[in-house]
């Protein structure tokens, strides 16, 4: 006991404090969430449990399987070819990769049954041809898996390519004077280096599959989210909602601590030089090989970006002197500005947790980082209403003890949305940043303290620096996850806010779909801007 | 390091800003405001909106947002809440809403008069603003109208696998099984959806607007629809939509009996209101002959105000008899229409069964 103390207060620094502070703030609405659920199930428990509580849970799995299958496959392969060969346009398929990911998934779910439905696009297309084929029917769990796969994509394709631009050409050269093939290569070496950032881009993947509303829902899909919004909305009953959120989490520890497991003890950090990095050379695809490999960049590029866009600009055309207005362009600048300091402040809590964390030498602490970083997985409404319960309680404490009315803080700025948005995406940005971490390894910023380098001068002067390249995809990320944002936008924006997946969805809500096309595309257009500045192709930011 | 924390400041800084701004906004404004919590969100109420605003200086906030998520939100600010009035496009959330006490009566001559009694609540929680039919869309191919003639009669064996019809997350088929409840009982009203499942053509999916394009190729003979989409579809910009509106003809059910089913959009006010004399100016204001026609015409739906006229292509469905059951029992049948929908697996369709 004496020795488990000694341990304590040789191990328990300011860091330790620090860590648990900002995971503890982090972490309110899921603490008042906990609490909802000592007041035991809902009326509607037994129903739900007999009625469709496996359908629920197998859909989810079903999803979950499909899915990261398919964005593994093509997410990785896609990530390989484009860092390590040359081939003409390479560039520009290199960014257009991640472009996917700013159509919300489920506008794409709208546009594929636009192209492939009864009397789709495409299928009118195929007609003209003279190919009789009445529809290709996407509106099934097959086709949300595809529609999902493909929409969700980068986040593989994103962390798997910056760990392969990483890897120094040492480790190839060594590989291949022991007598490697190439092939082995991949499958023996740069696979398994890189599963921490394949891992990492399949749970982003994970989590949005199990927060999917919209396409699970248009398609007619019973999933987790949708069974938490039915015996909530529909069933009227809130408590057996918590309860299945609450089975949904633990459904994440699973999954996170597999990730967990798998990483293990093992490091992951790389030596190798500067110089080296930047001088290797990428071969140059031809023949056979290089044709099958062509062919496998342009499927993702076909189904996750060309034909939603294609289908999405016939809607805009149709609906443009409608929706072509100046209110549109506010409504932009306002989803701007809410996403740049959203993702501002989740980079900033990632970076302080991450760090706070490492500097912590009191180990049994770091569960609380895990905590911090759940908030992904948890439906949007339901931490909608964690927060604003919680909100509650501050505006009551206010006026009570200190008779200040605080409630316009709340309600009349962006402070609680913004908040909310850190709680919901720290996972996205916190668990690549946190696998860079562990490439760059301890030896480099052990040098610094060393040296004579504080902490904090090691972490702006070398770790930071060092991390740029990940940092700005990880920007990139929460910035496009937040414009694209619905459920906590809706329940928690300022009455005067009005953003573009807003705009999009209440169309769309409505079976405007044509309608929902025009605010769609200006946010890809957004995401593509900010692509160009963030320049997220550049390996070293 | 220096420019990090500038950085950080400099948000900081703009952050509470903002707030300031709010704030301000707030107290200069307060006697002339009122914040609608919205689940409409159609641009024709923009300008309904601008409108009132240009009439009588009262500022319009408008915060849009999911019924059921609306209710939680009013709820959870108790009465701290800022919004003066609630809007949905479905009764059952308004007798939810004043159930769990979130509403309070309003007294408005104006009001009564405009609104039928039917359509409102009888304590005046509540006003309907627009109404909308359940209606029956047929292939005019192959179906009759004479073959057509209840909602009880689409579970006879003759629509075996030609039912198309959307799922049940639905609020509009929620509520017309609610109705069904309410005018047959909750067995016989199981026994409906059962015969039902059987008889549709494919597992629910996708919305009105599919059921119709689902007809036009020929996956099933009838939809189960609301009118205001097949309005939109004629309406719509794109040919393939203007084909199927215009490929189906449109069926009033329970005619001889006791009409169609019909669904509404309706508004209350906040118990905690902050302006609750301008917020019954507008509801008032939303009832008028005009602006019930501005209602009723940009977005296919029937006025509420006897007075005021629907759009031509409405008019020319016909006039027909409606339901008249107290639009309060959908909401306090919504539930168990849902149970109902579960127990018998809509949503799995023809197949599971």
């Amino acid at each position: 006991m004496l020795s488990k103390l000694k341990h304590f207060k040789r191990d328990f620094n300011q860091w330790s404090l620090l860590t648990v502070a900002v995971a503890l703030f982090v972490a309110i609405p899921l603490f008042s969430i906990l609490i909802n659920l000592f007041s035991g199930v809902g009326n509607m428990w037994n129903h739900i449990v007999s009625h469709y509580l496996f359908e629920y849970v197998s859909n989810s799995i079903i999803l979950i399987i499909g899915t990261g299958l398919l964005t593994f496959l093509f997410g990785t392969s896609c990530a390989w070819i484009v860092a390590k060969y040359e081939f003409p346009f390479r560039k520009w398929i290199e960014k257009l990769l991640f472009l996917p990911l700013a159509i919300p998934s489920y506008i794409v779910a709208y546009t594929y049954v636009g192209l492939f439905d009864n009397g789709g696009t495409i299928i009118r297309v195929l007609h003209s041809m003279g190919l009789t084929i009445q529809k290709l029917d996407f509106m099934n769990i097959y086709g949300l898996i595809i529609v999902l796969s493909f929409s969700l994509l980068p986040y593989v394709y994103a962390s798997t390519r910056v760990m392969f631009l990483s890897f120094p050409k040492s480790i190839y050269e060594s590989s291949i004077l022991l007598g490697a093939s190439n092939k082995k290569y991949f499958f023996s070496i740069a696979l398994p280096l890189a599963s921490p950032a394949i891992i990492g881009g399949l749970f982003l993947v994970f989590m949005e599959v199990l927060n999917d509303y919209g396409a699970a829902k248009y398609y007619g899909i019973n999933t987790f989210t949708t069974g938490i919004f039915r015996s909530w909305t529909m069933l009227e009953d809130l408590q057996s909602a918590v309860y299945l959120s609450a089975l949904l989490v633990l459904l994440v520890f699973l999954i996170v601590g597999m990730v967990a497991w798998q990483r293990g003890r093992k490091s992951y950090a790389i030596k190798g030089n500067k110089l080296q990095e930047n001088n290797f050379q990428r071969k140059k695809l031809k023949g056979k090989k290089g044709v099958f490999y062509i062919f496998i960049l342009s499927i993702p590029l076909l189904f996750g970006l060309v034909l939603p866009v294609f289908q999405l600009i016939i809607w805009g055309v149709q609906t443009f002197d409608e929706m072509f207005n100046l209110d549109l362009f506010w409504t932009a600048l306002q989803s701007l500005l809410v996403a740049f300091f959203a993702a501002l402040i989740t980079l900033i809590t990632a970076v302080a947790l991450i760090y706070f964390s490492k500097w912590n030498h009191f180990k049994k602490i770091n569960i609380f980082k895990r905590i911090g970083t759940i908030g992904y997985v948890i439906p949007g409404a339901i931490i909608g209403i964690g927060i604003i319960k919680s909100s509650q309680g501050f505006i009551t404490f206010f006026s009570e003890n200190f008779n200040v009315s605080v409630g316009y803080l709340f309600y009349g700025s962006s402070l609680v949305l913004i908040y909310a948005y850190v709680f919901r995406f720290l996972s996205v940005t916190y668990n690549p940043l946190e696998a860079n971490s562990l490439k760059v390894g301890k030896h480099i910023s052990e040098s610094s303290y060393l040296l004579g380098g504080g902490k904090l001068k090691t972490l702006f002067k070398i770790d930071l620096p060092l991390l740029k390249g990940a940092l700005a995809s990880s920007f990139a990320l929460i910035f496009i996850d937040v414009i694209k944002e619905l459920p906590l936008t809706l329940i928690l924006k300022p009455y005067k806010l009005e953003t573009l997946a807003i705009s999009a969805y209440a169309y769309a809500e409505d079976e405007m779909v044509a309608e929902a096309a025009l605010p769609s595309l200006v946010l890809i257009l957004i995401v593509i801007i900010l692509m160009f500045i963030l320049k997220l192709d550049k390996r070293n930011g | 390091m220096l420019k990090n924390i500038s950085l950080i400041i400099l948000n900081v800084l703009l952050l509470i800003s903002c707030g300031e701004v709010k704030k301000q906004e707030v107290s200069n404004n307060e006697s002339k405001e009122i914040t609608i919590y919205t689940h409409r969100h159609y641009d024709s109420d923009k300008t309904i909106i601008a409108n009132f605003e240009k009439e009588t200086g009262v500022k319009v906030n408008v915060v849009k947002a999911k019924a059921d998520e609306l209710l939680q939100k009013l709820e959870a600010e108790g009465k701290q809440s800022p919004a003066d009035l609630l809007l949905t496009i479905d009764a059952g959330r308004l007798v939810r809403a004043k159930q769990k006490g979130l509403l309070q009566p309003a007294k408005s001559e104006i009001i009564e008069k405009s609104v039928p009694k039917n359509l409102r609540d009888e304590e005046n929680f509540w006003f309907s603003l627009t109404k909308r039919a359940r209606i029956i869309v047929y292939d005019k191919n192959k179906v009759t109208p004479e073959d057509l003639s209840t909602y009880e009669d689409l579970t006879n064996p003759k629509w075996n696998g030609k039912v198309l019809v959307r799922s049940s997350s639905n609020i509009y088929n929620q509520s017309l099984l609610a109705s069904i409840i309410a005018n047959n009982g909750q067995d016989s009203a199981k026994q409906w959806a059962e015969g039902l499942v059987k008889n549709m053509a494919r597992k629910p999916k996708g919305n009105d607007r599919d059921q119709v394009k689902a007809i036009l190729a020929g996956e099933g003979e009838i939809g189960i629809i609301n009118t205001y989409y097949l309005g939109k579809l004629i309406n719509s910009k794109d040919s393939l939509e203007v084909e199927a509106g215009n490929s189906v003809g449109v069926f009033f059910l329970n005619q001889q009996d006791r009409g169609a089913h019909i669904n509404v959009s309706g508004i209350g006010v906040a118990k905690h209101a902050p302006n609750k004399e301008d917020a019954i100016k507008f509801i008032e204001y939303l009832v008028s002959k005009d602006v019930q026609e501005i209602f009723a015409k940009a977005n296919y739906e029937y006025p509420v105000n006897k007075e005021a006229s629907a759009s031509d292509l409405l008019q020319s469905w016909g006039d027909f008899k409606e339901d008249n059951l107290p639009l309060s029992k959908l909401g306090e049948l919504n539930k168990n229409a849902v149970v109902i929908f579960d127990e018998v697996a809509w949503d799995k369709g023809p197949d599971a069964q």
